[in-house]
């Protein structure tokens, strides 16, 4: 049995791209869009700020800026939701940046951990979900960025590679490092 | 010749095999994982279901999509801003020309005031 790749449709299709150039033509029509991506750029943004608050900011600002830069969007081999999280990630890196100028988040603290700061602790706690959590935490900032666009979110490997700015295949060997790393800490 | 997919790409498939709904068995099986590697697939279906998918408040979701529906729709004078010119020297000429008018009027009256009393 083999597995067919997901989200790898053929070379300039993209599922959103009829909703796209109506909200090119009518802005009023962009609400489809933000509709059907409101929860997963919440989500994106929520799992790595760790802040409800926080994450809505960055996602109202992300949506904005969306619907502002609509008209520039191109079909040019990137998807628009790609495009969409592009945004995001941006934002998120803003975000990001001012708390480590400032230091008030849980976050912060967090990231000072080393990676494997208390291994015994992340085995005590007796629900997966939460040491799951917990240990997705430890990751590094780029791979705990590429297990929440891909788990979270759902996007190919390629997508990923336009939101971050990499290749398909550093986001694969990322995510291989990510798989590892939290196989270990959980002890899989 | 075709090279074999490296890990990272075969462990890319059975993620693909894991988020399609698959048990970590089968997609490490479809993807050509190793025996020695399913514990990575394994992790990664312990990921699917530790990292639900997240859902924003309702209050949040109304209040961002009226402002976002607030920005789409712009006033008629900025998606035509010839119209400004226009309304702006059409509202001018309305202006000047009610002044001139007032003017005439009270210039005249006061014509007429003064005609009277010397008349008397």
């Amino acid at each position: 049995m083999t597995i067919e790749p997901r989200h790898r449709e053929p070379s300039g299709h993209d599922p959103d791209l009829a909703d796209v150039r109506a909200a090119q033509r009518d802005r009023a029509a962009f609400g489809t869009l933000y509709r059907r991506y409101v929860d997963r750029v919440y989500g994106y943004c929520f799992y790595l700020l760790g802040d409800h608050h926080d994450a809505e900011d960055v996602t109202e600002r992300t949506f904005l800026s969306a619907l502002a830069a609509v008209n520039r969007f191109r079909d040019d081999g990137a998807t628009f939701r790609a495009w969409l999280f592009r945004i995001a990630h941006n934002e998120l890196a803003n975000t990001l940046r001012t708390r480590a100028r400032h230091r008030t988040s849980s976050l912060d603290a967090v990231a000072e951990q080393p990676i494997d700061a208390d291994p015994a602790r992340l085995v005590g706690l007796a629900d997966e979900g939460r040491r799951l959590r917990a240990s997705l935490e430890m990751l590094p900032e780029d791979r705990r960025q590429v297990v929440v666009l891909r788990f979270v979110d759902g996007l190919s490997a390629r997508e990923i590679g336009i939101v971050l700015g990499r290749s398909e295949g550093s986001v694969r060997v990322l995510q291989h490092r990510a798989l590892r790393q939290l196989a270990e800490l959980i002890g899989t | 010749m075709t090279t074999r997919p490296s890990l990272a790409e075969r462990l890319d498939l059975a993620v693909d095999g894991v988020l399609d709904g698959m048990s970590p068995g089968l997609a490490a099986a479809g993807a050509g994982v190793a025996a020695a590697d399913r514990s990575l697939v394994e992790a990664a279906a312990a990921l699917r279901s530790a990292l639900p998918a997240a859902i924003v408040a309702p209050r949040f979701e109304a209040r961002l999509g009226s402002r976002l529906s607030g920005a789409a729709v712009q006033p008629w004078i900025l998606r035509h801003p010839g119209r400004l010119i226009v309304t702006g020297a059409v509202g001018s000429a309305v202006g000047v020309g009610v002044t001139a008018y007032a003017v005439w009027r009270s210039t005249r009256r006061s014509q007429g005031a003064a005609q009277r009393l010397l008349h008397r």
